[in-house]
């Protein structure tokens, strides 16, 4: 274990965790812009070769880069918020304060986010405290690390925390709940209603970005073009191909409105072929035998269910098309399993959205069409609409709300002196 | 189709384990083909299948190449079936203990007769050929549908051909729960001390409604020529904290016989006519009409010996529905791919329980609506 990483196994070690990481918080304020000067230098030390093959440290690095931030800092906190300044708005001026301690409970299976999550509340002047899942201990141990070596003036190191015990310690799950002043909670449906009935104290904000599912869609004219096949099925397959498809910004089927005359045939066969480059240059090392389970058992369901189904995949889980039409979203199987369903008009699948697609990747040809289905997405509960291959660009909002200002205090402050001069 | 039965007739006829492993293989694959083209005549969803998968059947050079369905298709209600309905003489249904739906096989007559074949081809092997007293720890209730037969009516009745006599020795109370009939287990069990019997039970069955309530009271049936049977996995004993090596002891000491009479089989409706039993070496072994693959999750390719994988149940008897290669739910650990000291032939494995659940799953898994929108 490392200095931030701990195994706990008793309340009180948590409760003993937070009440220091409270005093770091009240003794030193430290910006935005102190935050990522260490990130940055996190950033490049996360240039290791021996990183390369672990999912998501691309994602990280471009994450912690002073540029992606800084333009974050200045929408959420405003145009001071990077030095902790005062924002003036009008009479009146606006700063951005510490909740204190955040208690972050990231989802089991996407690698980085027990460290994004983290990175969130830290931009906003807090302290962390972070449960990781038992099977991202190494990879977050590990990554944390790099965090260490570069913060050699301990400014963010004395203020996190990050504590490993099984999801099912009850006891320890609620010492880290009534520890905190805010919470972000990541995951799934049922562990999103479990963690949401801990008991927080009355004052703690609480953020939750829970189950969602995305999906991408292709105009005709677009995925009728075969110069531009080749480019398009990278973007898809690079989208499907981080976090194994198992974020909730990872498409789970492509809708492709139908032209007459045109087949899907051949932009299918360039569909394959981005599936195996990308298997090729990313393999999985390892699986979950439910996962694999899971996969034939997707396979063969849709073929013996319908004799106008096709599907492509090789031998192995690696990867899978499912092919067919209809505009009904599937329920998503994961573990790179892509359906590919044609439908007439791309509106129609949109305007059956519920709520659950977060994402809408697209490749439209013209404009005014996409306005129209941004619009149309917008209404039916999407919050992300981007182009596909930027499907998992981690840039707030997300889920609709900001990442860092859910999670400070914006102070208000009207000057007394002009309000006697005023009256 | 009168080709392909007449050969499964023939493996049925020969000692189940004592082709050589490439024997094996070549016989299999050459009948598991045919009755694939069959079975594609038959659905067309399932020559759909075939037709998608990545290596062209007829083509495959060994059984591990051969299009596999996963076991859990076979929970379709109506269940998948290669007969007309009125062929179907009677539908098998899992216990369902770990899903909410059973799986559903549908039998013709062809196909239960090769079950029977196929069970006894395999019991024989292990316990010998004599008819003996049958002793079912169960209650006789489960033969009361004949057309829709349970995993544990299907065992208990697999084993018939081996019974000169049965006796049912648990009963149903008011409530609906079973209890031991100390009566009739006091009559199956009196002057049979010389005598070869049978003993068939549900593992947990065996442990809560005979064995504990016997040990509390300190009775020994005196039963030491008794072979006892069980089978249904050791899930909910392991809830309990019992471990195989305690439960034959106990249940040895109950029916005063030694452990090695005690046989633990492994079966699943889906894999009809087809049992694992372990054998001296505790080891379980595929008979000559069936075979069992273990594949590695990550590339599903067959393991290599010593490695845990996958389990893929092959058998070539049923064809009253798409159950000849069966990848389960359940995990393995291959021993060896021949040479068990106990002599019999081809691949020798352990069962390593269940496919663990999927720890919660990323923020993109979701079970229901979400939003209420426009």
């Amino acid at each position: 274990m490392s200095a931030l990483t701990q195994r706990v196994s008793s309340p009180a070690e948590i409760s003993c965790a937070a009440g220091k990481l409270r005093r770091a918080v009240a003794d030193v304020e430290v910006s935005p812009n102190d935050v990522i000067t260490v990130f940055d230098r996190w950033a490049r030390s996360l240039q290791a070769r021996e990183l390369d093959d672990t999912p998501g440290i691309p994602f990280l690095r471009m994450w912690l880069r002073r540029g992606t931030l800084e333009p974050i800092i200045a929408r959420e906190l405003g145009p001071n918020g990077l030095h902790g300044g005062w924002n003036e708005y009008g009479r009146a001026k606006c700063k951005a304060f510490p909740l204190g301690v955040i208690g972050h409970w990231p989802a089991g299976n996407v690698e980085i986010q027990p460290i994004l999550s983290m990175t969130c509340a830290l931009l906003g002047g807090n302290a962390a405290l972070v449960r990781i899942p038992h099977g991202l201990l190494d990879l977050t141990q590990h990554v944390m690390e790099k965090l260490v070596e570069s913060d050699s003036g301990e400014i963010l190191s004395s203020r996190i925390f990050m504590a490993a015990f099984d999801h099912d310690r009850q006891d320890l799950q609620e010492a880290m709940a009534r520890s905190v002043d805010g919470a972000m909670i990541w995951g799934g449906e049922e562990a999103v209603l479990q963690i949401r009935a801990l008991p927080f104290p009355h004052w703690a904000k609480v953020a939750v970005f829970g189950p969602r599912i995305s999906v991408a869609a292709m105009d005709a004219a677009v995925w009728g073009n075969p110069d531009e096949h080749e480019t398009w099925c990278r973007r898809i397959a690079r989208d499907v191909w981080q976090f194994d498809q198992q974020a909730c910004s990872s498409p789970q089927a492509l809708f492709l409105e139908k032209a007459s005359g045109q087949s899907t045939e051949q932009f299918l066969q360039a569909l394959r072929h981005a599936f195996e480059t990308e298997n090729q240059a990313h393999p999985r090392r390892t699986i979950a035998g439910a996962l694999t389970s899971a996969i034939c058992h997707a396979r063969a369901s849709w073929l013996l269910k319908d004799t106008a189904h096709k599907a492509v995949f090789p031998k192995s889980p690696d990867w899978t098309l499912l092919v067919g039409s209809g505009s009904d979203v599937p329920q998503p199987v994961q573990g790179k399993t892509l359906m590919v369903l044609e439908v007439d008009n791309l509106a129609g699948p949109i305007s059956q959205f519920d709520g659950n697609v977060q994402t809408l990747g697209l490749a439209i040809a013209d404009p005014e069409k996409e306005r129209k289905l941004t619009l149309l997405a917008g209404k039916k509960g999407v919050d992300r609409i981007v182009k596909l291959g930027q499907m998992h660009v981690f840039v707030p909002p997300w889920d609709g709300v900001d990442l860092i200002r859910p999670m400070v205090r914006m102070v208000r402050h009207v000057c007394s002196k002009d309000n006697e001069n005023a009256n | 189709m009168q080709q392909f039965e007449d050969k499964v007739e023939s493996l049925l006829a020969i000692a189940p384990y004592g082709q050589p492993p490439e024997e094996r293989q070549a016989s299999l694959l050459a009948i598991l083909k045919e009755e694939l083209s069959y079975a594609c005549q038959r659905h067309d969803g399932y020559k759909n299948y075939v037709e998608h998968w990545p290596v062209d059947f007829q083509s495959a050079g060994q059984v591990a190449d051969l299009p596999f369905l996963p076991v859990g298709i076979l929970k379709a209600n109506p269940p998948l079936s290669l007969v007309h309905r009125d062929e179907i003489k009677r539908t098998l249904t899992s216990s369902a203990t770990t899903s909410q739906s059973p799986s559903r096989v549908v039998l013709d007559s062809s196909t239960a007769r090769r079950m029977t074949k196929g069970v006894v081809s395999i019991v024989r092997d292990f316990i010998g050929p004599t008819r003996r007293p049958y002793l079912v720890v169960d209650t006789r209730d489960f033969k009361a549908d004949a057309n829709a037969l349970g995993a544990r009516g299907a065992a208990i009745q697999g084993l018939q051909p081996f019974a000169n006599e049965t006796t049912y020795c648990l009963s149903l109370n008011d409530q609906g729960d079973l209890q031991l009939d100390r009566d009739r287990l006091r009559d199956f069990a009196k002057d049979r001390q010389d005598s070869e019997v049978l003993v068939y039970g549900f593992t947990y069955i065996l442990w809560n409604h005979l064995v504990k309530p016997l040990m509390e009271e300190g009775i020994c049936l005196n039963l030491p020529k008794a072979r006892v049977l069980h089978s249904g996995g050791w899930k909910r004993l392991q809830d309990q904290a019992v471990e195989k090596e305690v439960f034959n002891q106990q249940l040895a000491r109950t029916f005063g016989c030694s452990p090695e009479r005690i046989i633990d089989f492994y079966g699943m409706v889906e894999t009809v006519g087809v049992i694992y039993p372990d054998c001296s070496e505790g080891n379980k072994h595929g008979p000559v009409f069936g075979d069992v693959i273990v594949r590695d999750p990550l590339s599903l390719e067959p393991v290599a010996a010593g490695e845990y994988g996958i389990v893929q149940v092959c058998s070539v008897l049923p064809t009253s529905f798409p159950g000849h290669l069966l990848l389960t739910e359940d995990r393995a650990q291959v021993i060896a791919y021949d040479g068990c000291r106990c002599g019999r032939r081809g691949i020798s494995f352990r069962f390593a329980g269940r496919i663990p659940k999927a720890e919660l799953r990323g923020c993109g898994n979701l079970q229901v609506s979400r939003l209420p929108v426009n």
